[in-house]
């Protein structure tokens, strides 16, 4: 949940994850728009184990999801320092490409 | 009475090889390591199985490439030493010998190439050229820009990681005992053999042995003067990336003829990234080489190398790096290995000198036979009779 009292958000953007329509807004990361709608599985081990956010700054690894945007190849990004983009598409899951 | 049959220096992949060989014969053997099993070359390198003639012994000259050629005998014998290691020693090493393409993207490359192939041939080894088209076909994913390839069927790659500790494993269990943390710091000729004084975490320890083997990969050198001999072993830094997982991409061992390129995906997915790009190695206080400090990254062999194996299998460009890392290896005067008895310190073997993880386990298997009076010739070409005019005026008689 967000807290929308004197908060002044960027513009809104088009983001789904795991073919969900989530909201997000410019500047916030992909870790932030996933918490915000309780979404707290970034990632499966290969036992298919979900796996959460942890350190927050980059280091873990533990947030990689899969993401598409227009004009870019699919990459696995850490979800806690890359910003949303306007149609991103965002997979989580092992990371495995079908 | 001696402590050891065999005193074997370094618990690096020969080492622990070697232990486990002599054990297996019933000898009884001790081995000796400064720090911990596979901490040097030995688990930093990145496990590729390349039995065609590599890259470096071909970019000096017709001269030094025929000289390099002799190692193929050697190679040969890898192969079928591979191919009997993942049964002996279990899955966990994970021997994948599926194939190796060296691929070549210029028509220089593809005559260095065939020159390398009927260098190859010659020597036994059943390496063949194939064109664009049917590497593409073996390996999909490799870029247009590659004109031809060698390819070697028996090639691949195995786990560093778990290579030595099996070994280490297998000699343990055969009895072997290993001393970690322990560092030789003095060697003298004692009553038929040698009496090695070891610092150890409990305070110094005098071992006596009548034989010696030193395999302490990069440092063997160092350990060669405490015998009062030169062994030729030029310490050479090197570096490893490593992508993160995904899914099946790349199921063949990938080198290049005419750049640094070694690329493989590893059993996890992940895809190792090497070829012989250097890294810088620290000095110590004295301004000499520091093997005791991880060699420094240099940036221009990282852009280097991840260039060329971008160029060569775009896809792995839309993966992320996620680790880098140096290693220290050793390279000899003349390029081959260096195995055997030293003459000028008799009872005292060596076993380095560069290609370590591909050649060890062989290296291994033919050292012990010698250490134990079999009859063995095929190291003949390694041994370190070649470099005897360097000791002429060195070495330790046995008291």
């Amino acid at each position: 949940m967000r807290s929308d009292k004197d908060v002044k958000r960027g513009r809104s953007m088009k983001v789904s994850v795991d073919g969900r329509a989530v909201a997000a807004f410019e500047g916030e990361t992909i870790a932030t728009a996933m918490l915000a709608q309780d979404i707290l599985a970034f990632r499966r081990d290969r036992a298919g184990r979900p796996r959460g956010l942890f350190c927050n700054m980059g280091v873990c690894g533990e947030c990689l999801v899969t993401v598409t945007q227009a004009g870019a190849p699919r990459r696995r990004l850490r979800a806690c320092i890359t910003e949303v983009a306007d149609d991103m598409t965002v997979v989580t899951g092992t990371g495995d490409q079908p | 009475m001696y402590s050891a049959d065999v005193l074997v220096i370094g618990a690096g992949l020969v080492g622990c090889a070697t232990a486990y060989r002599l054990v297996q014969a019933g000898a009884q053997v001790e081995i000796i390591e400064a720090a911990h099993p596979n901490a040097g070359a030995s688990g930093a390198n990145a496990g590729s199985l390349h039995f065609q003639l590599e890259r470096r012994f071909l970019e000096n000259g017709e001269a030094l490439a025929d000289q390099a050629a002799s190692i193929l005998s050697l190679n040969r014998l890898a192969i079928a030493e591979w191919h009997g290691l993942a049964d002996e020693l279990g899955p966990d090493i994970r021997v994948h010998m599926r194939g190796g393409l060296m691929v070549a993207e210029t028509p220089d490359d593809v005559r260095m190439l065939e020159r390398k192939v009927v260098r190859e041939v010659a020597g036994g080894l059943k390496s063949r050229m194939i064109d664009g088209d049917e590497v593409r076909a073996l390996a999909p994913g490799l870029s247009q820009t590659v004109l031809a390839a060698s390819h070697l069927e028996a090639e691949g790659h195995a786990d560093p990681k778990a290579l030595t500790l099996a070994f280490a494993a297998a000699a343990a269990g055969g009895g072997a005992r290993l001393r970690q943390r322990c560092r030789v710091v003095a060697a003298r000729a004692s009553k038929g053999g040698y009496r090695l004084s070891v610092e150890t975490p409990d305070g110094p320890v005098d071992l006596t042995a009548s034989k010696i083997v030193i395999a302490a990969g990069a440092w063997s050198g160092r350990i060669g003067e405490l015998f009062n001999l030169h062994l030729p072993l030029y310490p050479v830094a090197l570096l490893m990336n490593t992508t993160e997982r995904t899914n099946p991409v790349l199921d063949l061992l990938i080198q290049h003829v005419g750049q640094r390129l070694s690329m493989k995906q590893a059993h996890a997915g992940n895809i190792l990234i090497g070829g012989g790009w250097p890294s810088r190695m620290r000095l110590d206080a004295a301004g000499r080489f520091d093997l005791g400090q991880p060699a420094e990254m240099l940036t221009s062999s990282l852009r280097g190398n991840l260039a060329v194996a971008a160029r060569v299998f775009p896809s792995v460009a839309d993966l992320n790096l996620i680790r880098s890392w140096t290693g220290i290896t050793a390279v000899t005067a003349d390029q081959l290995p260096l195995v055997g008895e030293v003459p000028q310190a008799p009872g005292v073997y060596v076993a380095a000198g560069g290609s370590a993880f591909t050649l060890g386990p062989t290296f291994a298997r033919l050292l012990a036979r010698c250490i134990l009076d079999e009859p063995e010739d095929r190291l003949d070409i390694f041994s370190p009779a070649r470099f005897s005019h360097l000791n002429s005026f060195m070495g330790m008689a046995r008291a």
